[in-house]
């Protein structure tokens, strides 16, 4: 994209309040996220890990924001230090999915044949499985912790992407100029990088966005079922879990981390709609 | 291509896709550990009469392949393991839990599409409006949260805040549950007649069905949106109002109708979500069903259960798909040419 068209693509993007809404909370995670990781506990309020900072059970106040748990400990600070898990578990697995996916779809929608047949039956087969369901079956068999759990995703995660890169890939081959680079001699891997994996990168860009809020959810999910970080670091998933029996006496305790990670799932979603939508619009114009 | 070719194609390919699971169930219970027997047997795995006895019964010396054999041959005849933990077959478990998710599922299935269809179709006659705008809040929350976070939500306001309703079980401490014949709660209470029993058993679902509802009536919501206002800028609702069809006919009669076929495929994705949210949402409100089975499996690190539930989630999955893939061929014929 030239500078003109990267501004009319912003322009385009940023017309929905839905989009810029998005961009904020994705933004707040983020740099939440990276300052945490680089500053470290010391930028928190309070040291998270730390008992009795304050009261036990105390209620949300101007001293603790979110409250303190039932060792004292503040909920904020808390929920703050596991943000830097969430980006990394996230960016990761979405990652990784992007580069499988690409690859394999590539592979597939280029060549077709049986390579092609194989691949899409094994997609069809992963997505039998519920992701978490399946994700959980592998994070127990390697043990729980954060590594293993991100190994587990990374396992399940790519078969979407590899089927929209295939298709994307097989719609972009069938056009001529791919015909005039093949007969002119130019070799499947310069056409494959010059020509078809730019044309697809920008529809797998935007479902990334979207697909993020999704990693979030599974992930609270598994870190809820315990297969996450151990404690006492905290993470959202986790709290909510361990929380749970405070729900009569205390119930912002669970509800603000499970809040957190739906805010943050609602940011990536906002943003991921409008970059699509944003998409379509200029293939459209 | 006719109707029975698609179907036979489709029941094809969902018996390939099931094979496929249970190659990734064996493949998993095979790397727990280099003995399979530490995987079935937990500790027991010691005792060596035992050990010897599931070498010999699961063929445990054969080569992988021959395995894999003998396990399918199992599974189609009902074995799907012995869980240490439970103390009982695997299958006796599933058969004793399934009931109870099914009817959360129902319940969870007519929530939804009595939250979802109704919200879609104002949403898209009051398109762009505060009513619309409300709406996809509305959703997008629902959508976003966490599996759990409904449920916990609905806990604090409904039982905590306004004591309406049951914290959790499946029926009040004191109630006797019906004799089991079909072991469907509900169902059974209903053979035996006790009103009282079923009315219980009712009031114990409407939080679970609730909270998993909740959570994914927004896509029914969302597709039935934008199906209905593409509709309305097809050629045939201009023509009919050009002949003077009122505008709630033309809503309701001609465009719902032919708007409402896209929620079919919405099926996999509906399905797939109760059956993971089940996990969090029997095992918040202590629901004797499968999703709680499965979470005290994984807190037992029982693996004959978990592999077994995951196949039996991938079945429920599979067929749910197979019924929707031609339902959506019988109201829609275009799609049995591709």
């Amino acid at each position: 994209m030239s500078e003109n068209e990267t501004r009319r693509f912003l322009k385009l993007l940023f017309t929905s309040n839905e989009a810029k809404l998005g961009l904020v909370i994705v933004l707040v995670f983020l740099a939440t996220a990276l300052l945490v990781a680089i500053a470290g506990k010391s930028i928190l309020p309070y040291n998270p890990i730390q008992q009795n900072v304050g009261p036990v059970l105390a209620a949300p106040s101007l001293q603790h924001l979110f409250g303190t748990d039932n060792l004292g400990r503040d909920v904020f600070s808390r929920i703050v230090f596991a943000t830097p898990n969430a980006l990394i578990v996230s960016v990761t697995v979405i990652a990784s999915a992007f580069i499988v996916g690409i690859f394999l779809g590539c592979v597939a929608g280029f060549w077709s044949g049986i390579l092609d047949e194989i691949l899409m039956r094994s997609t069809d087969v992963i997505f039998a499985v519920p992701a978490l369901i399946l994700a959980m079956s592998i994070a127990v068999i390697l043990g729980p912790g954060l590594i293993n759990m991100m190994y587990a995703l990374m396992i399940i995660w790519w078969p979407p992407y590899a089927r929209l890169a295939r298709g994307e890939a097989l719609r972009v081959s069938q056009r001529n100029f791919i015909e005039v680079a093949k007969t002119s001699g130019i070799k499947t891997f310069t056409i494959l990088r010059r020509h078809i994996i730019p044309n697809i990168l920008s529809p797998l860009l935007a479902y990334a966005t979207l697909d993020i809020g999704t990693v979030v959810v599974v992930y609270a999910g598994l870190s809820y079922l315990g297969l996450s970080v151990q404690p006492p670091t905290p993470d959202w998933g986790g709290m909510v879990s361990s929380y749970q029996d405070y729900l009569v006496s205390a119930p912002w305790l669970p509800l603000f981390p499970a809040a957190i990670i739906a805010a943050v799932v609602i940011g990536f979603s906002l943003l991921g709609n409008g970059l699509r939508d944003a998409i379509e619009s200029r293939n459209i114009s | 291509m006719n109707f029975i070719t698609f179907i036979l194609r489709r029941l094809g390919l969902a018996i390939f896709v099931l094979l496929g699971v249970t190659l990734i169930t064996f493949t998993l219970s095979h790397l727990v550990s280099n003995n399979p027997l530490v995987a079935w047997l937990g500790r027991a795995a010691s005792n060596p009469q035992l050990a010897a006895l599931y070498v010999q019964k699961y063929h445990l010396d054969s080569p992988l392949y021959v395995q894999f054999g003998y396990y399918i041959s199992g599974l189609l005849h009902g074995d799907l393991g012995f869980s240490v933990f439970k103390g009982e077959p695997v299958s006796e478990a599933l058969i004793q839990t399934l009931p109870f998710t099914l009817q959360i599922a129902f319940f969870a299935i007519l929530l939804t599409l009595g939250i979802g269809i109704p919200l879609g179709v104002l949403s898209a006659r009051y398109n762009h409006t505060a009513i619309d705008y409300g709406i996809t809040g509305f959703y997008l929350a629902g959508i976003a949260s966490p599996y759990f976070l409904l449920a916990l939500f609905l806990l604090v306001i409904l039982t905590y805040t306004l004591h309406l309703l049951p914290s959790g079980g499946a029926l009040s401490p004191g109630v006797p549950p019906p004799i089991p014949i079909t072991n469907f709660q509900l169902i059974d209470s209903l053979i035996e007649g006790r009103w009282s029993t079923f009315l219980d058993g009712l009031v114990h679902l409407v939080m679970p069905s609730l909270a998993l509802a909740l959570g994914i009536f927004g896509y029914i919501t969302r597709v039935l949106r934008a199906s209905i206002l593409d509709v309305l800028h097809t050629n045939y609702i201009r023509t009919a109002r050009a002949k003077g069809v009122d505008e709630n006919t033309l809503f309701f009669k001609h465009a719902l109708r032919n708007a409402s076929i896209p929620v079919v495929t919405l099926a996999s994705i509906v399905v797939t979500w109760l059956v993971t949210g089940t996990l969090f949402v029997e095992a918040i409100f202590a629901y004797p069903g499968v999703g709680q089975y499965a979470v005290q499996a994984l807190s037992n690190l029982d693996y004959p259960s978990l592999m077994a539930i995951t196949l039996a989630f991938a079945v429920i999955i599979v067929l749910s798909n197979l019924v929707a893939d031609i339902l959506y061929a019988v109201v829609d014929p275009e799609i049995r040419l591709q």
